[in-house]
């Protein structure tokens, strides 16, 4: 049955509720640290050798879809009515608005050494202990907007401008493409300063703590972050009709992508699955 | 009811865990890891004698130990009370092929960089941005650490993670290149 994702600022008290007992339990089940590590694993950086999938890569989309899908599956075996809730960080932009709440992930980290203290996430809690981290500690980070450098979360119209390039993704299809839809919402930008962070790495490096490292998995707001990513791909599609996934075919042999990344009707590790056939989710889930 | 979002099957859930130690079959990594074991030896000592250094108030400039090496760019200095090194192998014949690999380390505890296509280095602490340097990229990290916090040792496995960077997932299968930077 198709379920639906909804806006996190919508959520009824009750659906709070439900989605952050079914996190805990996937935590506790020793599952949800399986997926901080996986990706942890595929976070391969283009000027390195080897299969990029995640990152710095068209499958950046199609990879995080799927990835959001299993922790949705994961969530659902404790609580089917569970459904991961997007984060709209064009409309909810302060450190009080959601999904900060005390009833949801919390808030901030303290100051002194970034903590998060609130919400069902905090260490104190006892429910929520990072053991797949790229540092020793044990306690959630966050630092939002980077109070010694500040930066803001990404602007409505600058995730527009992503929207509106009509393609998908261009040569080289790295972290160095300038045009196309995917980078200009993956977000490694070409400028100095606060300009090197665009959409949704500017939205990790908003966060902090965390959700700026390999580990940003340990977060639970990558995922309501990466929905609203998600969410994206879809209006991306449904605003231009008839534009696909690029490329279309694998780099040729002299390509400096040769083998590197994954045409559209390639399969995509560890799925198995072509980003062709993940364009369309309308048979498994929708947005409201 | 079980319902798998993918055609034609449930997915996998599990990851397969790559065994510690003899797992790191590939050169580079092999390269890497004997080096790390070598400068972790070495940084024992060092780090004795900046033991008073890294204990120190956080010093807002950094203190180069010994001059750095110019043909190489090592850095072995201490920035923000903390000791970071750098630098770079390139004695064999691979290092020579691949233009060496960058180990680099804070208080004695490895800091895994990758390379972005523009040249930049990213690190495992600041995943989405790249700095010029390996040394832009150590202090960025150290930027980002906690008053009390270090760097978890990944090659060590005492984290029940991973870290030795090979994944196994099939004929495609992706690697992810700790410790590996041509």
């Amino acid at each position: 049955m198709v379920y639906t994702r909804k806006d996190v600022s919508t959520l009824t008290k009750a659906e709070r509720r439900r989605f952050v007992t079914a996190m805990l339990e996937v935590k506790r089940r020793g599952e949800y640290d399986e997926f901080v590590r996986r990706h942890i694993d595929y976070y391969v950086s283009d000027g390195d050798g080897g299969l990029r999938t995640a990152h710095m890569a068209p499958s950046f989309l199609p990879w995080h879809r799927c990835f959001l899908l299993d922790l949705e599956q994961a969530l659902q075996r404790v609580d089917p009515g569970v459904s991961v809730p997007y984060w709209d960080w064009t409309r909810d932009r302060t450190p009080a608005s959601a999904p900060w709440t005390k009833d949801l992930l919390g808030g901030d980290g303290r100051s002194s050494d970034r903590q998060v203290m609130t919400g069902p996430f905090a260490y104190a809690q006892g429910k929520w202990t990072i053991r797949a981290g790229v540092t020793d500690g044990e306690f959630l980070t966050r630092e939002f907007g980077r109070p010694r450098k500040p930066i803001q979360l990404p602007t409505r119209a600058e995730l527009k401008a992503a929207l509106d390039d009509p393609v998908y993704d261009t040569a080289p299809y790295d972290s160095t493409t300038t045009r196309g839809f995917r980078n200009r919402l993956e977000g490694w930008g070409h400028g100095t300063g606060n300009a090197t962070w665009e959409n949704h790495n500017r939205v990790h490096r908003w966060v902090g703590g965390h959700m700026l490292g390999g580990a940003s998995v340990n977060d639970p707001a990558f995922w309501l972050h990466h929905a609203f990513v998600d969410l994206q791909w879809s209006r991306w599609r449904q605003r231009h009709r008839g534009a696909r996934y690029l490329p279309e075919r694998p780099p040729g042999s002299r390509d400096s992508q040769y083998r590197r990344i994954v045409a559209r009707h390639e399969k995509m590790p560890p799925w198995g699955v072509t980003p062709a056939s993940m364009e369309d989710h309308s048979h498994i889930y929708r947005y409201a | 009811m079980f319902a798998s979002w993918m055609p034609g099957g449930a997915p996998r859930h599990g990851r397969s865990r790559v065994p510690a130690g003899p797992a790191r079959r590939r050169g580079t990594e092999r390269v890497a890891g004997g080096l790390a074991l070598t400068r972790r030896g070495a940084m024992r000592g060092l780090l004795v004698s900046v033991v008073g250094m890294a204990l120190a108030p956080v010093v807002a400039a950094s203190r180069p130990l010994r001059r750095r090496h110019p043909r190489d760019s090592s850095f072995d200095e201490v920035y923000r009370g903390r000791h970071i090194f750098g630098t770079k192998s390139g004695s064999d014949g691979r290092a020579a092929f691949t233009g060496g690999a960058w180990q680099v380390t804070v208080d004695g505890r490895p800091l895994h960089l990758m390379r972005r296509a523009d040249g930049g280095y990213l690190s495992m602490v600041d995943h989405y941005e790249s700095y010029p340097t390996p040394l832009a990229a150590a202090r960025a990290a150290v930027d980002e650490l906690g008053p009390e916090e270090q760097l978890r040792d990944m090659d060590d496995g005492a984290d029940g993670g991973r870290g030795t960077g090979t994944r196994k997932s099939g004929t495609e299968g992706s690697g992810h290149h700790h410790g590996v930077h041509p």
